[in-house]
C-alpha cells in the first residue's frame, strides 16, 4: 500500500476530527437528548489517557503487546466510567448551575493532579514513552493503521447513538431531558438514567483518550485545557445538538476546516501554523458558538424529528 | 349497602395524616385524618385555594410534606409510606395522577409518549438498544385501543391542540395500570363527547378494582360518577358524603355552589 | 497562633481580588439569572486595561484604577447590549445562555492572546511599600485590594438597600413583568447591574494583575473559584458572597503554607465545593431561583 499522498500533517489531522467526532457523539447523549451540559469532556478524556499512559509506561506488564495495550485501556476505560459515575451521582440533582461547576470542577480536578503528581505522569515536563500496540513498518504506517482503528471505534459510537434514538433508552433520555418531573411521575428513575448516562458516555471519552494518547505517544498537561470540550461542543452545537449526524457534520465543518484544510491545503507562511493559527481556531470556535446558538440555536441540521422516525418504524 | 362492605376491602386506599404544607407562611394544605378510597369512585372539591392540587401533589410526593405522612393501604394488608417514597416510585405501587396543568414532552411523538408510560425499565438500560421491536410488539395492541377509543389523530404526529395534551396526559396514566387513579381535573378543557368517554373509562377501571379520586369543577361530572364527595376549604376536608347529602349541605352551598344550584 | 495571623493576613490580602471578583459575578448571577463564563474576561480585560494606561500614561497604579473600572464596566454592558440581550429576546434558553457565554469567554480570551502574544506582561509600577500587619509584611497594593473591597461591598450594600435605584433593582430582580408595570424601566436597571458587575471585575483584574502578571488566561485561571464563592455564597446575599470569599481566601492561604503544593488547595476547595453543592442541590427540591 502506498501511502505517498497521506503526509503526517494529514493524518493527524484525520485523526483529530475522527476523534472529536466521536467526543461529539457522546455529548449528543448528554446535552442534546438528556439536556445536560457537560463542560468537562475533556476530563473524562483527559483521565482516561492518563490512567492509560501511566500504566503503560510506569508498570512492569508480564506480557507484550497487544496485551499490554488491551490490559491498559481497559483500565483507564474503566476509571473513566467510574469517575462518570462520581460525578454523575454528584451533579444528576443539581441545575445547570451546579452541573456546570461539578464537570468544570473535575476537569480542573483532573489537571491539577496530573500536574501535582508528576513522580507518576512526568507533571509539567510531560511523559514520553507509550507506543503502537504493534509494529508494521514505518512511523506512518503504524499512524495510518491506528486512524483507521480509532475510525472504526468512533463508527460503533456513532452506531450505538443512532440506535439509541431508536430505542426505549434514547426516548427516556428525550424525556429526562424536555419535562424530568413528568418523567419521573411515569415512574422512570431519572436520577439512576443520569448516572448511568455519565457512566457510559464517559467510560467511552476515556477510551478514546486512552487512544489519543497511543497516537501522540506523548502525556502532555497542556493537552487537558478547555480545547478538547470547545472543540467537541462547538462541532455538536454547530451541526445540531438533536442529531446524531450534528456532531459528524459539525465537526468536519469545524475541526476539519482548522485541521485538515488549512493545515494541509492552505499555502501560509509556516510560522503562521504555530503561532497564529491554533489561537485563531479557538477565538472563531468561540464565535461559532455565539453565532449558531444565537441565530439557529438547533444548528445546521436542526431539531429532531420524532414524528417521522416514529412514522418510519412504527406507521400510523 | 353490602356492596360497599365488600368493595372497601377490595380496592386499596390512601391513609393522609397530619399533613402539613405551607408555601413562605401560609398554610395551604393541613390534613388531620383523611382516609380516601373506601369508596371506588370518590370526588374532592372546593372553592379555588382550598388546597386540592397541592393535597393531590403531596400524595404523590412530588410537593414534599412540612410534617405529617402519606400512605397507601393495600387490599390485602400492609401500609407502604408514600411520603418516604422518591416520586418515581409511586408508579410502581400502582399510585398513579394525571396533571391539572397541561404537562407534556415537548419532543416526543405521541406513540413515544405512550410507549415511554408502557416501557418496562429493565427495556430502557443503555445497553439494550435493540429493544424498540420487543416493547412495542408487546404493547401495541393494548395502545391502539385508547387511541381508537379516544379517537387520536396519526399517533406518529406530536400532540397539538390542549385538549389532545391533556387526553394524553390520562392515557398515559391509564398504560400505567394504576391500582390508585387521581385525576386532577381531567375533563378541564374537554369537549362533552370525550368527557364522556372519560367518565366511562373512570367506571370501567372503577369495576375492575382500581380506586378513583377526582378533583372536578364541572360538578355534573362529580355527581355522575362519585360514590363518596369531600369537600375541601381551607387546607382541610370539612366535609364528606354522598353526593346527595353534600349537594344538601349549607356549608357547600354557600362557599362553592352559590345559590342558583339548588 | 502565627499560622493563623499567618492565613489570615495572607489569605485576605493576596486573595482580596477574588471576593471582589465574586461579589460583580453573585450580582450579576442573582439579579439577571445568568451564569456569564465571560466574567473570567472583563477581569483579564480589566487587567489590560489597567496596564495598557499605567504604561501608556505614565499614570501611577492608583490613578489608573478609575479609568480602568469605567472601562471594564463599559465593556460588561457592550457585552450585555450586543450579546446577551439579543439572546433573551430570542428566548434563547437558561442551558444555550451559558454555552454562549462560554462561547464569549473562548472568543475574547483568545482574541487577547492574538494581540498580546503569550508573554506575561507587567505593570510598570514602583516597588510597592510593604506594611506590616500582625507581624506579616503586606504590599501596600494588596492592602489597597483589600480596602477596595471593603469599600465596594459597602457602597453595594448601601446602594441597594437604601437608594431608590437599589429599590428598583430588587424589584426588577423578584418580578420583571411587574416591575415595568410599576414604572422602572429594566433597561436602564438592568444595564446598572452590569456595568457595576463589570467595575467589579476589572479593579479585579487589575488587582490581580499589578500582585503578579497580566496575560491572557488570568481571568480563566480565576474563574472556577469566583463561580463556586458566588454559588454557594450568592443564596444567603451579598453578606454570604463575602462570608465564603472571606472562608475561602483564608483556606487557600492556610493550605498553601501547609501543603507542598499549591493546586492541593484549590483541589481541596473544588472538592468541598462541590460537595456543599451536592448536599444543598438534593434537600432543594422546589425554590425557585429569584
Amino acid at each position: 500500500m502506498t501511502l505517498d499522498w497521506l503526509d503526517a500533517f494529514l493524518i493527524t489531522g484525520l485523526f483529530e476530527v475522527v476523534m472529536v467526532i466521536g467526543l461529539a457523539l457522546l455529548l449528543h447523549l448528554q446535552l442534546g437528548l438528556a439536556r445536560i451540559a457537560n463542560f468537562g469532556v475533556v476530563g473524562f478524556w483527559g483521565i482516561g489517557m492518563y490512567v492509560f499512559g501511566v500504566l503503560y509506561v510506569q508498570v512492569d506488564w508480564p506480557f507484550g503487546e497487544p496485551w499490554q495495550f488491551l490490559a491498559c485501556a481497559a483500565a483507564a476505560t474503566v476509571v473513566a466510567g467510574l469517575a462518570g459515575l462520581l460525578v454523575g451521582w454528584l451533579v444528576a440533582d443539581l441545575d445547570t448551575d451546579g452541573v456546570l461547576v461539578g464537570t468544570l470542577g473535575f476537569a480542573t480536578a483532573v489537571q491539577i493532579l496530573a500536574t501535582t503528581q508528576d513522580d507518576l505522569t512526568g507533571g509539567a515536563r510531560g511523559m514520553g514513552g507509550l507506543g503502537f500496540p504493534y509494529d508494521i513498518g514505518r512511523v506512518k504506517d503504524n499512524e495510518f493503521l491506528w486512524l483507521v482503528l480509532v475510525t472504526a471505534v468512533v463508527g460503533a459510537i456513532l452506531l450505538y447513538v443512532w440506535r439509541v434514538h431508536r430505542s426505549p433508552y434514547g426516548r427516556l433520555l428525550i424525556a429526562v431531558g424536555s419535562n424530568e418531573p413528568l418523567a419521573r411521575s411515569l415512574g422512570k428513575p431519572t436520577f439512576r438514567t443520569k448516572l448511568w448516562l455519565f457512566a457510559v458516555a464517559s467510560a467511552a471519552m476515556g477510551f478514546l483518550g486512552a487512544m489519543y494518547g497511543v497516537m501522540v505517544r506523548f502525556l502532555d498537561v497542556g493537552n487537558l485545557g478547555v480545547g478538547v470540550t470547545l472543540a467537541a461542543m462547538v462541532g455538536l452545537v454547530l451541526g445540531g445538538t438533536a442529531r446524531v449526524w450534528g456532531a459528524v457534520v459539525g465537526v468536519v465543518l469545524t475541526v476539519g476546516l482548522f485541521d485538515i484544510v488549512i493545515q494541509s491545503y492552505l499555502p501560509l507562511p509556516r510560522e503562521w501554523y504555530t503561532q497564529a493559527i491554533p489561537v485563531l481556531r479557538e477565538a472563531a470556535f468561540g464565535l461559532t458558538l455565539m453565532v449558531v446558538l444565537l441565530f439557529r440555536p438547533l444548528g445546521l441540521l436542526g431539531d429532531m424529528r420524532r414524528d417521522r422516525l416514529m412514522g418510519k418504524i412504527h406507521g400510523r | 349497602m353490602v356492596a360497599d362492605v365488600v368493595r372497601a376491602a377490595a380496592g386499596p386506599r390512601i391513609h393522609v395524616r397530619g399533613a402539613v404544607k405551607s408555601f413562605s407562611g401560609r398554610v395551604v394544605v393541613n390534613v388531620e385524618d383523611l382516609v380516601l378510597g373506601d369508596r371506588p369512585i370518590e370526588g374532592l372539591i372546593g372553592p379555588n385555594g382550598a388546597g386540592k392540587t397541592t393535597l393531590m401533589r403531596m400524595i404523590m410526593h412530588s410537593t414534599s410534606l412540612d410534617r405529617g405522612r402519606v400512605s397507601l393501604l393495600p387490599p390485602g394488608g400492609g401500609e407502604v409510606v408514600l411520603s418516604s417514597l422518591p416520586a418515581h416510585r409511586m408508579a410502581r405501587h400502582g399510585v398513579v395522577k394525571s396533571n391539572q396543568v397541561i404537562m407534556d414532552f415537548d419532543k416526543l411523538t405521541i406513540w413515544d409518549s405512550l410507549l415511554l408510560a408502557v416501557a418496562e425499565s429493565r427495556y430502557e438500560q443503555p445497553q439494550r438498544i435493540l429493544s424498540e421491536r420487543t416493547v412495542f410488539a408487546r404493547h401495541e395492541a393494548e395502545i391502539r385501543r385508547h387511541l381508537d377509543f379516544f379517537g387520536f389523530g396519526d399517533p406518529s404526529a406530536f400532540a397539538m391542540s390542549a385538549g389532545e395534551k391533556k387526553l394524553l396526559d390520562i392515557v398515559r396514566c391509564l398504560l400505567l395500570k394504576p391500582t390508585f387513579l387521581l385525576l386532577d381535573e381531567p375533563t378541564a378543557g374537554l369537549p362533552d363527547d370525550l368527557t364522556e368517554k372519560v367518565m366511562t373509562v373512570v367506571r370501567e377501571l372503577a369495576a375492575t378494582g382500581t380506586t378513583v379520586v377526582i378533583v372536578e369543577h364541572d360538578l355534573n361530572v362529580i355527581w355522575n360518577l362519585c360514590d363518596e364527595v369531600h369537600f375541601m376549604a381551607e387546607g382541610s376536608v370539612i366535609l364528606r358524603g354522598d353526593p346527595q347529602s353534600i349537594r344538601e349541605h349549607r356549608t357547600v352551598v354557600e362557599k362553592y355552589l352559590g345559590e342558583g344550584h339548588v | 497562633m502565627e499560622f493563623v495571623t499567618q492565613s489570615l493576613v495572607i489569605g485576605l490580602t493576596e486573595n482580596a481580588p477574588l471576593i471582589l471578583a465574586a461579589i460583580g459575578f453573585a450580582l450579576l448571577y442573582r439579579l439577571t439569572g445568568l451564569i456569564n463564563v465571560a466574567y473570567s474576561e472583563t477581569i483579564t480585560l480589566g487587567a489590560y486595561f489597567g496596564m495598557w494606561i499605567n504604561t501608556t500614561y505614565g499614570l501611577d497604579f492608583y490613578a489608573v484604577l478609575i479609568p480602568t473600572g469605567l472601562l471594564a464596566g463599559v465593556l460588561s454592558v457592550a457585552t450585555y447590549l450586543a450579546l446577551f440581550r439579543p439572546a433573551k429576546q430570542r428566548h434563547v434558553g437558561g442551558l444555550e445562555m451559558i454555552i454562549i457565554s462560554f462561547g464569549l469567554s473562548i472568543f475574547l480570551r483568545h482574541g487577547l492572546q492574538f494581540v498580546f502574544g503569550y508573554p506575561e506582561r507587567f505593570y510598570d509600577v514602583p516597588p510597592p511599600d510593604t506594611i506590616m500587619v500582625l507581624g506579616v509584611g503586606v504590599t501596600s497594593f494588596r492592602l489597597l485590594a483589600l480596602v477596595a473591597v471593603a469599600a465596594l461591598s459597602l457602597l453595594l450594600y448601601l446602594f441597594i438597600q437604601r437608594s431608590g435605584y437599589g429599590l428598583r433593582i430588587r424589584a426588577l430582580a423578584s418580578d420583571e413583568a411587574l416591575a415595568q408595570v410599576s414604572g422602572i424601566r429594566p433597561l436602564v436597571v438592568t444595564v446598572m447591574i452590569w456595568f457595576i458587575a463589570g467595575v467589579a471585575g476589572g479593579l479585579a483584574g487589575a488587582f490581580y494583575g499589578v500582585g503578579a502578571s497580566v496575560s491572557p488566561l488570568l481571568g480563566w485561571r480565576q474563574f472556577l473559584l469566583i463561580l463556586m464563592v458566588a454559588l454557594v455564597g450568592g443564596s444567603w446575599g451579598l453578606g454570604g458572597v463575602i462570608l465564603v470569599g472571606v472562608g475561602t481566601s483564608v483556606a487557600l492561604a492556610a493550605m498553601a503554607l501547609q501543603l507542598e503544593q499549591v493546586l492541593y488547595a484549590q483541589l481541596v476547595l473544588i472538592v468541598a465545593f462541590v460537595i456543599v453543592l451536592k448536599i444543598r442541590g438534593s434537600r432543594r427540591a422546589e425554590t425557585a431561583k429569584v
